[in-house]
């Protein structure tokens, strides 16, 4: 209790504050510009935290990470340009309410709706993490290493066409991973005579150079130079109606908005889907079950609030496998974990035991981040609108010269600043050929995790290749791992023959 | 890697625990297998002449559902050129020109690369990044400035 109590302090000490709310701020700052997102301000801004507490530092990205996943809203709504991917659900109905005037309108409803699902699922993180944290104390090497494989599977699918090449960006990841000094003999391993790779590459010029340089090197191209700012000044009524939502108008829709947040949570617990999956089934359920169904897509107020409550419940879920196994189930909670090993903590279960009060302080800085995105969400709603209207021309060159700065705080380093452009370069063609960074950035953050419990089974199982035999837990994991790429295998063979007999048919009619 | 890269810059085995190289190999086996299937599948689509598996095809016929959630396209040398030399080219001569002004000139060389040609907004935001960043990096974090030193 004096650990709840302790911890809790600490996130209401004015630094812990100011910095939550600063991440807050910046995050929905920041998710407002289309293309960047919440894992690639958290990628940016982890150099920052370099000098700061670890509660701080946590409480800051994940402020931002909270505000980034609402500011993807604004431009859903005021553009239809989704600033991040789960908010596209979000632009089929707010933006239509733009087009009449009712953009502001649309933009409250994204943010209570998004407040809501958020303090809900920061709710259920709070009740089941620990408990959940102390049942997985019990799992040895063995389990964990299962673990770990199956996670590596799930992930590989995301932002992918193609599992094959989701695989294979995982274990390149992985590959990448084990650069630097091996665990058991100390000595250097892959460094290539680099005497900088001795201590491994660092997470945050690789997750730089993947996330954000990538990401401009691909927008720049679709960037004609001749564009600017879009401008928004003409899609707010200037009646008050149109512009304020009443509490019968939020309320009128609370089974949707709980229905969107259960899911959100769900889905966010699960490794591997993400909070766009929340979104679009969320969306899908609400106007299923809508009476009003034939509103969906032409302005539904529901539509907007199912979407965003399902998203933003999935931020604080999708810290559960974090904490309880210590395995991120999406990019953004990859990050965060990165953030936590910078400053000296290994996430999973035994946190709760080596670090609770800071683990409680966590808590009540996700409580204080949810009350302050609603602070901050309604009395700042114009002037975050203002961030659609930066012209690329201007913020591309910032973001680039951030990502270089960035890279080379870490550790004052310009070799980092190598590091990041090469894996900038890298990220590049891997989003043109559709490899997953996403896969290959959690294989990277994984690899010695994985490598380490696998030394483990292998010592004290004194070689021992059945050993994953005796435990069943281990074996339920692993036989997991070999379904989930048996059937991936055989949904992609299915989906080439179904495209292949639809061509023929199609071929068929036409020559009908 | 399976011939050079592995054995080569892997420590020998220690005679206990798992080999240096298990992981490392194993990772490289995972990357050949998925890389020998794909080719496998397109090898018998283009024998039997029907269309190449959409996960293997570089890009997929429905481009519209698979660009919603990835980046697929054709690679544009030239626009990643214009970008990525300026960037070389900064972290190059930064050891030399120092820090000031390695990201003056950069900043102007890369809004020129991405059309920018008021030249007075081009200006501002140089010197207005370049200071905000050295002023936060010296005062704010206290870390080295990289370069020669000349403020």
């Amino acid at each position: 209790m004096d650990m709840i109590i302790a911890g809790l302090l600490d996130s209401l000490s004015p630094a812990s504050l100011m910095f939550v709310f600063l991440g807050v701020a910046v995050g929905v700052l920041i998710g407002a510009i289309p293309g960047i997102n919440g894992p690639m301000a958290i990628a940016l801004f982890i150099p920052v935290t370099y000098y700061m507490s670890p509660l701080t530092a946590i409480g800051f990205l994940v402020g931002l990470n909270k505000g980034a996943f609402f500011g993807g809203a604004v431009s859903a709504v005021l553009l239809r340009t989704p600033g991040t991917p789960e908010a596209a659900a979000t632009s089929w109905d707010g933006y239509p309410l733009t087009l009449k005037g009712k953009g502001e309108k649309a933009l409250r409803m994204a943010l209570y709706s998004s407040v809501a699902g958020d303090f809900m699922s920061t709710l259920v993180l709070i009740l089941i993490a620990a408990p959940l944290a102390a049942v997985a104390l019990f799992m040895g090497p063995a389990e964990i290493f299962a673990l770990i494989s199956l996670a590596l599977t799930v992930i590989a699918g995301i932002g992918t066409v193609s599992i094959l090449r989701g695989l294979m960006a995982a274990s390149f990841g992985i590959l990448v991973g084990l650069v630097g000094t091996e665990p058991v003999t100390a000595l250097p391993r892959l460094t290539f005579d680099i005497y900088q790779l001795g201590g491994g590459l660092s997470l945050i010029p690789v997750a730089i150079g993947l996330l954000a340089f990538s990401e401009i090197l691909i927008q720049l191209e679709k960037f004609t130079g001749k564009g600017g700012g879009e401008h928004i000044a003409n899609v707010f009524s200037s009646k008050l109606k149109d512009r304020m939502l009443s509490f019968k108008e939020f309320f009128v829709h609370k089974k949707s908005l709980l229905r969107g947040s259960l899911i959100g949570i769900g889905v966010g617990a699960m490794p591997g889907l993400g909070a766009p999956v929340a979104s679009f089934m969320s969306y899908d359920q609400a106007m299923k079950r809508s009476k009003n169904s034939e509103e969906f897509g032409h302005g539904s107020l529901e539509g907007i609030g199912a979407s965003e409550s399902a998203n933003s419940a999935v931020v604080a879920s999708s810290m559960i496998p974090l904490f309880v196994l210590g395995i991120p189930g999406n990019l953004a909670v990859a990050m965060l974990m990165g953030a936590f090993m910078i400053h000296g903590m290994q996430p999973g279960p035994l946190m709760f035991q080596e670090n609770a009060q800071l683990m409680y302080g966590i808590y009540g800085s996700l409580i204080i981040a949810s009350l302050f995105l609603l602070l901050i969400g309604r009395f700042g709603l114009r002037l975050f609108c203002k961030a659609v209207e930066i012209p690329p021309m201007i913020l591309y060159p910032i973001v680039m010269f951030t990502c270089i700065m960035g890279a080379y705080l870490g550790q004052s380093s310009m070799f980092d600043v190598t590091v990041m452009l090469a894996f900038g370069f890298i990220g590049y063609f891997m989003r043109k050929f559709d490899y997953s960074y996403v896969a290959f950035l959690i294989g990277f953050i994984l690899a010695p995790e994985w490598e380490r419990a696998l030394q483990q089974v292998v010592i004290i199982s004194e070689h021992d290749t059945f050993m994953f035999f005796q435990r069943p837990v281990a074996m339920v994991l692993m036989a997991l791992t070999f379904f989930v790429i048996a059937r991936t295998f055989w949904i992609s063979i299915n989906a080439g023959h179904k495209k292949r007999l639809e061509a023929s048919d199609a071929g068929q009619h036409k020559s009908d | 890697m399976f011939t050079w890269g592995i054995p080569t810059y892997t420590p020998a085995y220690p005679g206990y625990g798992a080999s240096p190289a298990l992981v490392s190999y194993v990772a490289v086996s995972i990357m050949l297998f998925m890389a020998c299937l794909s080719l496998v599948r397109i090898g018998v689509a283009t024998f039997l002449k029907k269309p190449i598996p959409v996960a293997e095809s570089s890009f997929p016929e429905d481009m519209e559902q698979a660009a919603a959630f990835t980046q697929l396209g054709r690679v544009n040398l030239s626009s990643l050129a214009r970008i990525m030399i300026p960037c070389v080219l900064f972290v190059v001569v930064i050891e030399y020109i120092s820090y000031v002004f390695a990201a003056f000139l950069f900043l102007m060389i890369l809004q020129y690369a991405i059309g920018n040609r008021k030249w007075i907004q081009s200006v501002v935001v140089s010197v207005a990044l370049t200071t905000v960043l050295y002023i936060v990096m010296r005062y704010g974090f206290g870390v080295p400035i990289p370069g020669p030193q000349i403020f």
